[in-house]
């Protein structure tokens, strides 16, 4: 073949690919509609109007700039629990411990108000703080998984527990404050991330997460060891075939994943106005573990994906409250649409059901039986 | 420590090791058909909910029927989700708990006071009285049946279909067995135990259903799978363990003068006992071959 | 050989038994398996359904047998019409398939996989009266296996004789077996056939899938032989010639199917290319000794010891299973022997890591193409990388992957080798059989590596790329390289050989060259019988 045929050869299966490539956008959008739906529904059988409800939610999180800046700001820490768990599935693996090692990371930078640091470094050893407790954290069932062969689901939601038991004890005995006995030490004036735009909670923070973002798409996609993560993930032998070891990819994705988690701690203890402090209870930090998990299937486990996806969920979570006052629909609702959402991305191909139903059901999509 | 100390403890311990054994139970059959069901955590959470609804309005016994229901009805849409339209296990399930942990907070406002539900002591299952204490009856219930599905599993036809499915699909397809059809069947059945558990811990032991309630009873239960290398009855061995930790861990609270180790210590004890053992068990089991892949003709 | 009864029946006089009419299979991606494929069976015969991998033999069986709908098309038989909804269906009506992957559950016994195809779900296991059943059936049939041990301990043949006494068990009037001799040795499948002769004399239909011309020309009554999905043939054994059949399956130029035929063995084709008589060629590859167990904690390589010299192709035959996956793994990095040394050009190489025995220049064309050659959801760039990914020559800035360079890479190779995919960044899934094993020979040469491995590097090919392939390695031989090759393809290890080792339980019963092995030895030393060979030379 010629270099030129070879060459529109490589354009059409670039073309073609391409709106394949799109299949997998499709399903995340189907899903995210199927969510919404199902929302509705229930909301209708409890008394609620979901017109309403999902106007105030639209408003709430897109339709002014303080909005908009709510659900970037509460994005920031789901962005990166997603990357925790889609860095690990990419690896071939479950992990399920953002949310432990989130706790660990925001503990590990409220430490900071006990240091004196040139106030230039400060931001960076939180981060680094931050970052090291959450790798730790992530360690110990890497090495139960690679050494020992304990199932990654199972000890990663006991160090979860763990965890969560640790931080109360460190909040209430520990790392208290001494003035304010229900939370911890604040984080020092000179370590808090600038707010970026004022009057919102939506700081620098948003930066960090975003940077992180791009530097795992660049590790997993541009690099050698990025790499062997996801041929290990893909297939083992083959993997292993390749001169690339299983036992390491699976170790370095679990430190990376920590690492983000941690960072996503950090975020919130050194990002969140007005007090820059971990709550006992883990009241603001709770469940932002599990729910990246959410935000990273929807966006495929992939960072810029996962970006748009982060935006979608922080937009549900801040409209969530002004679809409280407006239409008083209960904030819980939108973890129902997030359970929802999960479940129907769990079925591969659903696109092609969501076909099927057109072809029994054509009366319920309005047009005629096709053929 | 004194006689009735003990007895105290071991009574705890019978009630702590209910859900458990009950759910690993479930979930050994529903594994031994080929469904790893993560989302256990979130149907134990619906059908305690569930359950104090149904008791609520009709007492305790269709309270646990409720319950059982739930738990079975969510396992049936597991399974076909997993079976019949190809589903990925791991997703299906981790998209369980979710939606249960959404749908239960959500359902606590929209029907009462956000965050709980408290059962009124008529609605609550009645517990038979021993010169020492009371004990629900459910706990009976969970030691016998571990026994009944073991015979099951081992004695019977039905069982040895069940161990086909699970471990060659291809095989037990040839031989004529609707390899979806037995799995639907296994794990709804897993879910209904799991059901009853829930209900359990909401109508019989704890008298009221809160967002926490499960606090990942699930995923122990899964660890006790494990364990017990699919075996019912050591099912039922490692949920008694489970359940003696839990209640010394709560003894151990409750009695003034141990003040050595603050009390999140021992809230933490049972979930790093549970992590040890898996840890110490694994590799000395073996798990069906077709555990975790949808089944496909072609 | 044993040469086997061929009394010719009259075809025709027999009663019908079944008859398929237009049967017509797509698939849900759009591949068609089948065109409108008319076939009669009769009962007291045994037909031979011939075609290449990917011909659609088992696609038709596996609708006969009810794992599959047609897609078009209607099955009939003396009574009526005839669809089966499931397996169960077609072995109640008679019809019983022993597949080429046995569909046998491990961890069960030889008597639980049986009892799992009769009786009804919630009764107890009446064990002890399928035994009674089971052994009765051993004693006609002459088929022995050990009841009582989970049949995933079980040899290899063992494990087909569970399969065909299971199928037996249903009492079934239509016999079919997919491939069954590929994993058999020549003893055994003398065996097989005398049974399946015996079955015809009751009356029992048979039909036996098969790639392999000698064999279907020993046994069968009819030949029918099929093409990318299509009837091109319907033929009395005793009036077909070994060329024609080979044309009708391979369907292209005389030339071709020349080649195809060249592989006959009784009598080994004539070497083009002279023999080595060189011995003082230098050493490559030199194994001493060496030991390994395999997966199950047996030993599965057994003291085994040669040399490969430079531009030398050294074959080591055998039937799948008797060591050798394992002793390619232990020189490739895949698995840690318990004893012995390798090296390569003075090197050891035993125990080192994959990329470390590449480096060294070793290319390694592994088995099994989907599980161990690619990452099959991988672009062709991405699996084009694989073991040699951090590479000087891919490598970026701040140690990244070149891409580029990479892109460049594989443009190349699809060019030097032929292979046909839409672009560098079509995924490996996308591609046939005969490209993704191109893709990976082309990879593994493009290192120009000094010593080649290759393990069953034609299996389920085209005849065409198994061909092309085959080619590849006679001239990486001619250009001084060394070569390993590994095939149960006893017609490729002996025609493409410079010296040949036959493998059996782990150690080689012989190295000779193939001019001095007639087929008769070969079988017997392949079957573990040495006594009664003749005398076989020895290096």
């Amino acid at each position: 073949m010629s270099e030129r045929e070879l060459l529109a050869q490589d354009i059409k299966g670039a073309l073609k690919r391409g709106l394949f490539g799109l299949s997998p956008i499709a399903e995340s959008l189907v899903a995210a509609a199927l969510g919404l739906i199902i929302g509705a529904i229930i909301m209708a059988l409890s008394g609620f109007d979901p017109i309403v409800a999902y106007a105030a939610l639209l408003k709430g999180g897109f339709a002014s700039t303080y909005a908009l800046a709510t659900s970037a700001a509460r994005a920031t820490p789901l962005l990166l629990t997603g990357l925790t768990f889609a860095i690990c599935v990419r690896a071939g693996m479950f992990n399920i411990g953002a949310e432990g090692q989130m706790y660990m990371g925001a503990l590990a930078a409220v430490t900071l108000s006990y240091f004196v640091l040139p106030p230039g470094l400060y931001q960076i050893v939180g981060i680094l703080f931050a970052m090291t407790a959450g790798a730790l954290w992530s360690l110990i069932p890497a090495l139960l998984r690679v050494f020992r062969g304990v199932s990654e689901v199972i000890s990663t939601i006991m160090f979860n527990w763990i965890s969560h038991f640790l931080a109360f004890y460190l909040i209430a005995k520990i790392l208290v404050d001494p003035a304010r006995s229900s939370q911890t030490v604040r984080v020092p004036v000179a370590a808090r991330f600038p707010i970026l735009i004022p009057r919102t909670d939506l700081s620098y923070a948003l930066f960090a997460a975003l940077a992180f973002a791009i530097l795992i798409y660049v590790l997993l996609w541009h690099t050698p060891t990025g790499y062997e993560i996801r041929a290990a993930g893909l297939n083992p032998r083959a993997a292993k075939y390749g001169g690339i070891k299983s036992k390491r990819t699976m170790i370095m994705s679990f430190l990376l994943g920590g690492m983000s988690a941690g960072l996503a701690g950090a975020a919130m203890a050194m990002g969140t106005p007005p007090s820059y402090a971990v709550f006992a209870g883990l009241s603001q930090i709770a469940n932002l573990g599990f729910n990246g998990m959410a935000v990273a299937m929807v966006g495929r486990n992939h960072p810029i994906g996962m970006i748009a996806s982060a935006l979608l969920f922080g937009g549900l979570a801040a409209g969530a409250r002004e679809m409280q006052i407006s239409a008083g629909v209960p904030v819980e609702m939108v973890g129902v649409v997030q359970g929802v959402i999960v479940i129907a991305l769990a079925v591969p191909e659903l696109l092609r059901i969501f076909r099927i139903f057109r072809k029994r059901w054509p009366r319920l999509f309005g047009r005629r039986a096709e053929v | 420590m004194s006689w009735s100390s003990l007895i105290n403890i071991l009574f705890i311990a019978l009630h702590a090791m209910v859900p458990i054994t009950l759910t690993a139970v479930g979930e050994i059959v529903g594994e031994t058909a080929g469904l790893f069901n993560i989302g256990l955590e979130g149907m134990l959470l619906l059908s305690a909910f569930m359950g104090v609804i149904g008791a609520e309005h009709a007492g305790p016994i269709v309270g646990l029927l409720v319950g059982a229901g739930t738990g079975a009805l969510v396992g049936l849409v597991f399974s076909i989700i997993s079976t019949y339209w190809k589903g990925n296990q791991m997703i299906t399930g981790i998209g369980i708990n979710l939606f249960a942990a959404g749908a239960v907070a959500y359902s606590f406002v929209v029907l009462g006071r956000p965050g709980y539900r408290l059962l009124d002591a008529a609605d609550r299952l009645p517990a038979i009285r021993t010169p020492s204490g009371g004990l629900s009856p459910i706990i009976f219930v969970a030691i016998l049946v571990p026994f009944l599905v073991y015979w099951f599993l081992k004695r019977t036809r039905a069982g040895l279909i069940l161990k086909a499915a699970g471990e060659a699909p291809e095989a037990a397809d040839v031989a004529g067995i609707n390899v979806n059809r037995m799995r639907l069947l296994a794990t709804t059945f897993g879910g209904l135990l799991a059901g009853l558990a829930g209900a359990y811990m909401s109508i019989s032991w704890v008298g009221s259903v809160t967002k926490g309630l499960s606090a990942g009873r699930g995923f122990i239960s899964l660890a006790i799978v494990v364990f017990s290398g699919l075996n019912p009855i050591l099912a039922l061995v490692g949920g008694f363990i489970y359940g003696i930790f839990q209640s010394l861990a709560i003894w151990i609270k409750n009695t003034p003068g141990i003040t050595f180790l603050p009390w999140q210590v021992f809230d933490m004890l049972p979930y790093i006992v549970t992590l040890l053992v898996v840890a110490g068990v694994i590799g000395r089991v073996r798990f069906p071959k077709a555990l975790g892949t949808p089944y496909k003709r072609e | 050989m044993v040469q086997v009864d061929q009394t010719p029946r009259a075809v025709g006089t027999s009663e019908l038994f079944l008859a398929a009419h237009g049967i017509s299979k797509t698939y849900s991606d759009g591949t068609e398996a089948l065109k409108r494929v008319d076939l009669e069976i009769h009962h007291g015969e045994i037909i031979g359904l011939l075609g290449e991998n990917g011909a659609g033999k088992t696609t038709l069986t596996k609708i006969l047998s009810g794992l599959l709908p047609p897609t078009e098309g209607r099955v009939e038989s003396p009574r009526g019409s005839v669809r089966f909804a499931s397996p169960r269906e077609a072995t109640d009506f008679g019809i019983g398939m022993v597949h080429q992957h046995f569909a046998l559950v491990g961890p069960f016994t030889a008597a639980e996989n049986v009892a799992l195809s009769h009786e009804r779900p919630f009764t107890r296991i009446r064990l002890a009266k399928s035994l009674e059943r089971l052994k009765a059936l051993m004693e006609e049939s002459g088929l022995h296996v050990p009841l009582d041990v989970p049949i995933e301990k079980l040899a290899v043949g063992e494990q087909q004789r569970v399969e065909i006494l299971k199928v037996l068990s249903r009492d079934v009037d239509l016999l079919i077996l997919d491939e069954p001799t590929s994993v058999l040795t020549p003893l055994e499948v003398d065996n097989l056939f005398e049974l399946l002769h015996k079955l015809r004399g009751q009356g029992k239909s048979i039909i036996l899938i098969t790639h392999k011309l000698k064999e279907v020309q020993s046994i069968t009554d009819r030949i029918v032989v099929l093409r990318h999905g299509e009837l091109v043939g319907n033929v009395r054994t005793s009036e077909a010639t070994t060329e024609h059949l080979a044309r009708l399956m391979v369907g292209e130029a005389l030339e071709q199917a020349a080649d195809a035929v060249e592989l006959r063995d009784d009598a080994l084709p004539v070497r083009r290319d002279e023999v080595l008589d060189d011995i003082e060629k230098e050493i490559v590859l030199h194994v001493e000794k060496l030991v390994s167990r395999g997966n199950t904690g047996e030993i599965a390589v057994d003291g085994v010891s040669f040399d490969v010299h430079a531009g030398e192709i050294f074959g080591i035959a055998g039937v799948e299973g008797n060591g050798q996956s394992e002793l390619v793994e232990c020189l490739t990095g895949l698995r840690v022997p318990t004893q012995g040394k390798a090296t390569i050009v003075g090197t050891d190489i035993l125990g080192r890591d994959p990329r470390e025995i590449y480096r060294l220049g070793v290319a390694h064309i592994p088995e099994d193409r989907w599980e161990v050659g690619l990452v099959l959801p991988f672009t062709l760039a991405e699996n084009a990388i694989l073991g040699i990914h951090r590479w000087e020559q891919f490598r970026g800035p701040l140690r990244t992957i070149r891409w580029g360079a990479v892109q460049q890479h594989v443009r190349a190779l699809m060019k030097r080798f032929e292979i046909r995919a839409t672009g560098p960044s079509a995924p490996a899934k996308s591609l046939s059989g005969g490209n993704q094993q191109k893709l990976i020979v082309g990879r593994e040469l493009a290192k120009d590596p000094a010593v080649i491995v290759a393990s069953q590097p034609t299996r389920g090919l085209d005849v065409a790329s198994a061909k092309y392939i085959r080619d590849l390695l006679v001239d990486m031989r001619n250009r001084g390289r060394a070569v390993l090759l590994v095939s149960a393809d006893l017609d490729e290890v002996l025609a493409r050989s410079d010296r040949v080792a036959i493998m059996y339980e782990g150690r080689f019963m012989t190295v000779c060259r193939p001019a001095e092995l007639d087929r008769e030895t070969v079988g017997m030393l392949m079957g573990g019988v040495t006594s009664g060979a003749k005398e076989v030379c020895d290096e």
